[in-house]
């Protein structure tokens, strides 16, 4: 079953469109990632999700119940952080954390103890008033009222401003741990890095438009690696005749660069018959597929 | 349940202030009163000169309108104003303050329905209301009892100090409404403010200048202590008004925020 | 000058609808002007016979209401209440909103002293001011002369005018005053009404009980109340001058307390 699915999912405001007839499925255990830059619809899609904003036309479902008509039933089982964090400037942030909690059907003491953990993870002092506690820290709180219900599916809209990249790093961990014990993840960002070092599929979003869903490895199998390699002697052009998937070659004096896309074999045997002093082979990043996708126009 | 207690909590001080400061303005004015009945003692010398037939025209008003009744009718005209600022703030706030501190996504994102949020929310302003008129209703009729000279009818006076009641579900209920309809309020008090003072003005206005209409239109002018004090009731009339109007603005309110879309904290 | 037009385009739609229901205020009740005058004088006449206390209580007002002069005092009240509810909403809200609405931290990096923030806002809190006042002053002319064909009301408006403008001038600086001292920027609006309110009630107090009447010094809407203008013709020289202490006082809090005060966002 899939746990998120939307079906010509469509948001207008006003006349100007949010989402266009998108269409999105997020399978059981999965890291999704949802990439896109500021305005595409990543959040559109995700408040409409959480039942936040009512859909135009179309649908979406969430453990196959539909999100306008089960929201509250739903968020039973959803955490979400959002980019921004506002709370209740009066409370502490336990009162916030205990109240956050109070709202789910699970065991206040394991929630409480939950908290205590999270905030022991996090390094978070939980007696501090919400109006007193840096953005940084806020975040924090917003983390573990995400997650203090150990929820089935993890809600994220650009959760990492203003986390140190030590955080971070906690942060990170601490989803894959959830999603290890079973939690699915729709992550959405605009950080490219991000998605590749967490995510197993990821969606790309434009202008209200899903345009293209992958495997995050295939995304980039499927793309050019870039080869640098330095020689001690000019070497022949001639010697990559006959090798497919080859493009994009400059040879200079002490040095060769190309594009390669095909079987690593084929390459590694040509590069070991060269005089080589130093090599270097690039990952494409999820920048320059992103920046492929969105290129275009 | 949760939601209910975290907005008693949340407005704890607010109503305590508020509830002190009615009950201080109404001893404050009953202590007045022996002063007053001074006054209508003079007034009483004044009408005796007159000639019979507009002694009896004036006698029926009159003769509650100097017990103690009347005296504190006219402080509940203040007093009224005042609380129904109170419960108007609370109608537009309580809702409100959830968009205004951007925490509504918080909230909405909980597995509760929003049906729920505003039934508990609704529930409490209830609640807040009925805090301050409990202590304001009790320390009046304490100090009435011991200011006052004469007998008077403890339900009689209850019935008058419990007209604030009435008038500030209405505000409630009307500051409910408006919070649901207009997107985003920012502050609560220039809503509630304008809105309050408009009702009170057309209903003292119009009365001064004779205008019966507005004793529909303006909360201020449903209860009238002539009609408490000679019926011991309140007339079913306005009551029939005011509960038609509390029911269509909670209907409205239920469906519109139950619709309506939560826009992004940014 | 920009946060100056900034507030005053900020504020026009709110200015707006104020001056409507100021001349709606104005116009309704000067309509009822013709209906009134004619009707029910003689039980005012003999009920004016009782104690200050018993009539305004008993909704008495002490104007002789077949005049328009007497008909726009009794009007002067409500049109002072409405007038210095704007202002003292003005007032604080112009100086809070940008802690409120979390915008301080943008508008205070900026290469510009905060006394010229405060100066850019007060002045156009002003215009806003002034509007409402020649608002008010030109529907009431105009329905006087429309409702009741009698000119010569005119200087005894232009004198409530001035009252007016005074009153709104005091609850105007006592938001600004509030606002800057207070700390919890959402709370600046209520405690600044609170000022009003208290105010308010005080008057009427007074009113029914003469042993309270050295309290009148207490509240601004006594200062310019319309019984003593129509009296007199002119404007109290004492409270003219209370006034404008109140008025520079309140700028001297405003200004001092905001210069050094933290900004919370």
């Amino acid at each position: 079953m899939n746990i998120i699915e939307t079906k010509k999912l469509t948001k207008y405001y006003g006349n100007s469109p949010g989402i266009i007839d998108l269409d999105l499925s997020v399978e059981q255990g999965e890291i999704f990632g949802f990439i896109g830059p500021n305005g595409a619809g990543k959040s559109t899609t995700i408040r409409t999700l959480l039942g936040l904003i009512r859909p135009t036309g179309g649908s979406a479902t969430i453990f196959g119940k539909d999100v306008v008509k089960f929201s509250p039933e739903i968020n039973e089982e959803v955490g979400y952080l959002p980019s921004e964090v506002f709370y209740y400037d009066d409370m502490r942030a336990i009162d916030l954390l205990k109240y956050s909690g109070s709202f789910y059907k699970k065991d206040q003491k394991v929630i409480a103890k939950r908290i205590n953990d999270l905030a022991a993870y996090l390094d978070l002092d939980l007696k501090k008033k919400i109006d007193d506690l840096s953005y940084g820290n806020k975040k924090k709180v917003g983390i573990i009222q995400g997650l203090l219900h150990q929820p089935k599916l993890i809600i994220l809209d650009e959760p990492t401003g203003g986390l140190d990249p030590l955080m971070q790093q906690r942060f990170f961990a601490l989803l894959k741990e959830e999603n290890k014990k079973g939690a699915t993840i729709l992550f959405s960002s605009h950080i490219l890095s991000e998605v590749q070092k967490l995510c197993d599929r990821v969606a790309i979003i434009k202008d209200g438009k899903i345009i293209k869903v992958e495997r995050i490895d295939s995304l980039i199998e499927n793309t050019n690696k870039r080869f640098k390699l330095e020689t001690a002697v000019k070497v022949d052009k001639s010697r990559f005749t006959g090798l497919t998937g080859i493009s994009d070659l400059v040879i200079t004096d002490n040095s060769i660069s190309f594009l390669y896309r095909g079987k690593i074999n084929d390459v590694t045997k040509i590069i070991a018959s060269l005089n080589l002093t130093n090599m270097l082979v690039e990952e494409p990043d999820l920048e320059e597929i992103f920046l492929h996708y969105y290129a275009t126009d | 349940m949760n939601i209910f207690l975290r907005e008693l909590r949340a407005y704890r001080k607010s109503v305590l202030i508020w509830a002190l400061s009615l009950s201080l303005l109404s001893v404050i004015f009953l202590m007045l009163f022996p002063a007053f009945t001074k006054d209508t003692l003079a007034s009483q010398k004044v009408i005796e000169h007159f000639p019979l037939a507009i002694r009896q025209a004036l006698d029926i008003s009159l003769q509650y309108f100097f017990t103690i009744y009347g005296f504190f009718a006219y402080l509940l005209t203040f007093v009224g104003l005042a609380g129904a600022v109170q419960a108007m703030n609370i109608g537009v706030g309580i809702i409100s303050k959830e968009v205004s501190g951007k925490t509504a996504d918080f909230l909405l994102t909980k597995p509760v329905s929003r049906a729920a949020v505003i039934t508990s929310k609704l529930l409490a302003a209830f609640g807040l209301i009925l805090i301050t008129n409990i202590v304001f209703s009790l320390v009046s009729l304490v100090a009435a009892n011991i200011i006052s000279t004469t007998k008077f009818d403890n339900n009689i006076f209850a019935l008058t100090s419990a007209t604030m009641f009435l008038i500030q579900i209405f505000f409630l209920a009307l500051g409910i409404l408006t919070s649901v309809i207009i997107p985003k309020i920012k502050s609560a008090i220039s809503v509630s403010l304008p809105v309050v003072f408009s009702f009170f003005i057309i209903g003292t206005l119009g009365v001064i200048l004779g205008n019966d209409i507005v004793k529909y239109v303006s909360p201020f002018k449903f209860f009238d202590t002539n009609y408490i004090i000679s019926h011991k009731s309140y007339d079913p009339k306005y009551l029939m008004i005011e509960a038609v109007f509390i029911v269509v603005a909670i209907a409205i309110s239920y469906i519109v925020y139950t619709k309506k879309d939560v826009k992004a904290a940014v | 000058m920009n946060i100056f037009f900034r507030e005053l385009k900020v504020y026009r739609k709110s200015l707006l609808f104020w001056s409507l229901g100021m001349i709606a205020l104005v116009a309704s009740g000067m309509a009822k002007f013709a209906a009134y005058s004619n009707t029910g004088q003689s039980m005012n006449a003999i009920l004016s016979q009782f104690p200050q206390s018993i009539q305004t209580i008993f909704g008495l007002t002490g104007f002789d209401l077949s005049k328009a002069s007497g008909f726009i005092s009794v009007l002067f009240m409500y049109i002072a209440l409405m007038a210095t509810i704007h202002a003292v909403l003005l007032g604080a809200g112009i100086i809070s909103k940008e802690e409120r609405d979390k915008t301080a931290e943008f508008l205070f990096v900026r290469p510009i002293n905060r006394a010229r923030v405060i100066s850019s806002k007060i002045a156009a809190g002003i215009i806003n001011l002034v509007v409402i006042n020649i608002v008010t002053f030109i529907s009431s002319v105009y329905f006087v002369n429309y409702f009741t064909k009698d000119n010569s009301t005119i200087n005894y408006v232009i004198t409530l005018m001035c009252g007016l403008f005074f009153l709104q001038l005091m609850f105007f600086f006592i938001g600004t005053a509030v606002a800057a001292i207070n700390n919890k920027s959402r709370t600046s609006a209520s405690i600044a009404t609170s000022v009003l309110l208290f105010s308010f009630i005080l008057t009427f107090l007074i009113n029914i009980n003469n042993d309270l009447k050295n309290l009148k010094y207490l509240t601004p809407f006594k200062y310019f109340d319309a019984k003593d203008l129509l009296a007199t013709g002119k404007l109290d020289v004492i409270y003219v001058s209370i006034s404008l202490v109140v008025v520079f006082v309140m700028i001297f809090m405003t200004y001092m307390s905001f210069a050094n005060k933290d900004l919370n966002d």
